[in-house]
């Protein structure tokens, strides 16, 4: 029966009223058809490769326009979006507010990438804070806080995230080996104060929201820390156990906030710790593939119960 | 040929869509509840991410099986016998595919679709040991070793069509872009033997969904017909053909003349002006989401490859630009829309309709965000101070040289 027999069949017994049959039958018809997500990726998109753009303008001609004037454009153009965004925002509320108009989230992105772009020319230009440069990821962090809270916004708090990540030295491309157990304290605590602040900002019903955010960052940058102590040739056997307790509790946190991401999470991070801790020093290949064959089987029984049990249709 | 039927996909269609309605209000809790209960299904269905995961693990257990076997009681044996373990492999593991759904009822779980994925692989690296693991390369072609190409490709559109997986089109097209290769030497050949195979796909898929009424937009040919038509214009446009042109596009797209006859090499570029607009007013007519957004996207690498396939310089506001044109046309059409009846123009909207877009919109401003500043932010300095502002990699997707 297809879905229109459907709801013409509900209506008929009064399960829905003539009005919903009505809506919900053209929305399966595409009747209007919604191009949202289209012209929003379209729009993304668009100011991407603007800044993208930018930047290499600005890299590649900033012999020939002068500092001066390569800041003043910055400048303007980020006093330009930043006036937008506080003309048109609407009141603050500790509950989630909508846009208020369509442009006005991708102004604000906007405003941001051209941020990033001005403190990364100024500093390597002029080198105002000359090798302490991880001030900018602080000053960016903070102030991308301010407005994501301000003006309620995901992406600038995803932003944020990232840049106080980067000022805590968690820039993955800066993780040489030899400075794991320092960068993985640094990450441990980046997850203390991310996760302590997200949960009692959610505790208060300040953008209650955006606690999801901040638990999938901290999940994560926990994960590879913990990992990065497994991986270890000697000690690793508090971080095994630390690596047991967090996939014990993000499996706990994804079954019962029917938050599947988490027990993915869980199981993946976990195979892989406790798979490199078992199969340390072992050379036999057939020894190998029998670990994968039988553990490999376990985890699909294991999830396959998991996903009869909890997670049918979340 | 379908493995599932198609009374229980719509009823799994029809179970999703009321989710949907539910959450955007506009069914009752109540409502909800109640109608949920006769769109009960047989088929076992997953979320998303244990669905992702019962893949890994599935594929990690049914490769290291095999690979087991193989150390353990064929280690010193010739590449035919591999490859004929392999190919019983392959039959093995479709055969558990099938099993998986036609006595363990899954859907869309993760496990029967690892099982079919593993026996496409098998039965490349089978075929390819089995028959042809002695011949030593030759520069020349020949058409017999085109078979495991060929082959595969016909496979994969089998479990596309039996299992319904989407993601196995694109792979019988993958398959499909090495057959040339085994019969001509001549690059302009094989990009028009390529080009011609994803037509006539194209054309059977255009025919095929003319004759069906379907009263949902994301019936399984859609994204066929969306891959087959980014197909076409990645086999048409010779600037994106090669992987090692990009460096290329900077400094004047003159490689790609060179390489082809002059009269083939405009003729394309005609092709790819001709093509995103065709693809576009057909998404647009027929109200279908992945035509539109693949016209939309050939459009966007029309735009960009437009000055190397020219051997125009490229300029730094290049981009800026783009972004400009992008975000004004999205606007534009935003604006058009909303001054229309209800929001409402010639059957379209800019307005959300499905909870789906507003879940989209946030996973991925989270994943971009996360993803952004650390392509912008400055680096540690470890050099000197007259080091030169290097980078400039901005917005996630700049430039990365120096200057």
């Amino acid at each position: 029966m297809t879905i229109l027999a459907r709801l013409e069949q509900w209506r008929e017994q009064g399960a829905i009223s003539p009005e919903q049959h009505s809506h919900l039958a053209s929305l399966c018809r595409g009747e209007p058809f919604s191009l949202f997500l289209e012209l929003n990726i379209l729009l993304y998109a668009g100011v991407l490769v603007f800044v993208a753009g930018l930047g290499w303008t600005v890299t590649t001609w900033s012999q020939q326009l002068g500092d001066v004037v390569v800041l003043a454009i910055l400048s303007t153009i980020l006093a330009v979006c930043f006036w937008y965004c506080f003309s048109r925002a609407p009141a603050w509320s500790l509950a989630p507010t909508p846009a208020s108009s369509a442009i006005f989230d991708y102004v604000l992105y906007l405003g941001c990438l051209v941020w990033c772009v001005e403190l990364a020319y100024l500093e390597n230009r002029l080198h105002l804070l000359s090798g302490q440069w991880d001030f900018y990821l602080l000053a960016t962090a903070v102030l991308f806080f301010f407005l994501a809270y301000r003006l309620d916004n995901r992406f600038v708090l995803s932003l944020a995230l990232s840049s106080l990540a980067g000022w805590f030295g968690l820039t993955i491309s800066h993780w040489p080996s030899h400075q794991d157990a320092a960068y993985r304290q640094y990450a441990l605590l980046f997850c203390l104060v991310v996760g302590l602040g997200g949960l009692l900002l959610q505790r208060r019903g300040v953008k209650a929201h955006f606690f999801g955010t901040y638990l999938n960052i901290v999940a994560n940058v926990l994960f590879w820390a913990v990992l990065s102590g497994v991986f270890q040739r000697e000690g690793y056997g508090i971080w095994v156990l630390a690596l047991l307790l967090t996939c014990g509790a993000s499996l706990a946190w994804g079954l019962r906030r029917r938050q599947f991401v988490f027990v993915a999470y869980s199981a993946v991070y976990g195979y892989v710790g406790v798979s490199t801790m078992l199969l340390r020093d072992i050379n036999d290949f057939t020894f190998i593939l029998t670990y994968f064959v039988f553990t490999a089987v376990a985890m699909v029984v294991g999830l396959v119960l998991i996903a009869r049990r909890f997670g049918r249709h979340a | 040929m379908r493995l599932y039927s198609a009374s229980s996909e719509e009823t799994l269609r029809a179970r999703k869509l009321l989710a949907d309605w539910a959450g955007e209000g506009f069914l009752t809790q109540e409502q909800y509840q109640r109608l949920k209960q006769e769109t009960v299904c047989e088929l076992r269905t997953t979320n998303i991410f244990l669905r992702i995961v019962l893949f890994l693990f599935t594929l990690i257990s049914v490769c290291a099986a095999a690979a087991l076997f193989l150390s353990v009681f064929l280690p010193h044996s010739s590449d035919q016998t591999n490859g004929i373990f392999l190919l019983i492999c392959a039959a093995l593991s479709y055969a558990a595919a099938e099993l998986a759904v036609s006595q363990g009822h899954l859907y869309r779980y993760g496990i029967e679709e690892a099982l079919a994925v593993c026996s496409v692989g098998f039965l490349y690296a089978g075929m390819q040991a089995a028959f042809f693991s002695g011949t030593s390369y030759s520069p020349n072609p020949n058409a017999f070793h085109s078979l495991v190409p060929a082959v595969c490709a016909l496979f994969s559109l089998w479990i596309w069509r039996r299992f319904g997986l989407r993601y196995a089109f694109p792979a019988a097209m993958i398959f499909a872009v090495f057959l040339p290769a085994y019969w001509t030497s001549s690059h302009s050949a094989q990009h028009v033997i390529v080009s011609l195979v994803y037509a006539i796909g194209l054309i059977g898929v255009i025919a095929v969904r003319s004759r069906q009424h379907s009263d949902y937009g994301g019936d399984d040919y859609s994204p066929a017909e969306a891959f087959l038509w980014l197909g076409i214009y990645l086999a048409i446009n010779l600037q994106l053909s090669s992987l090692d042109l990009p460096p290329h596009w900077w400094g004047g797209g003159t490689r790609a003349v060179s390489e082809f006859a002059s009269s083939f090499y405009w003729t394309t570029w005609a092709l790819t002006w001709l093509l995103p607009p065709v693809g576009l007013v057909r998404g647009l007519r027929r109200k279908d989401r992945f035509v539109i957004a693949v016209g939309a996207i050939v459009t966007v690498l029309t735009l960009v490859t437009n000055k190397p396939y020219l051997g125009w310089p490229r300029h730094t506001w290049d981009p800026m630009l783009l972004g400009i044109l992008l975000a004004a046309i999205a606007l534009f059409i935003r604006r058009w829309l909303a001054h229309g009846p209800g929001g409402i123009r010639a059957g379209f909207t800019a307005a959300r309709l499905s909870g789906k877009d507003k879940q989209w919109m946030n996973a991925s401003s989270a994943v971009f965000g996360l993803m952004t500043p650390q392509s912008i932010t400055p680096s540690p300095q470890t050099t000197s101070p007259g080091v030169r502002f290097g980078g400039g990699a901005s917005g996630g997707g700049g430039a990365g040289g120096d200057f």
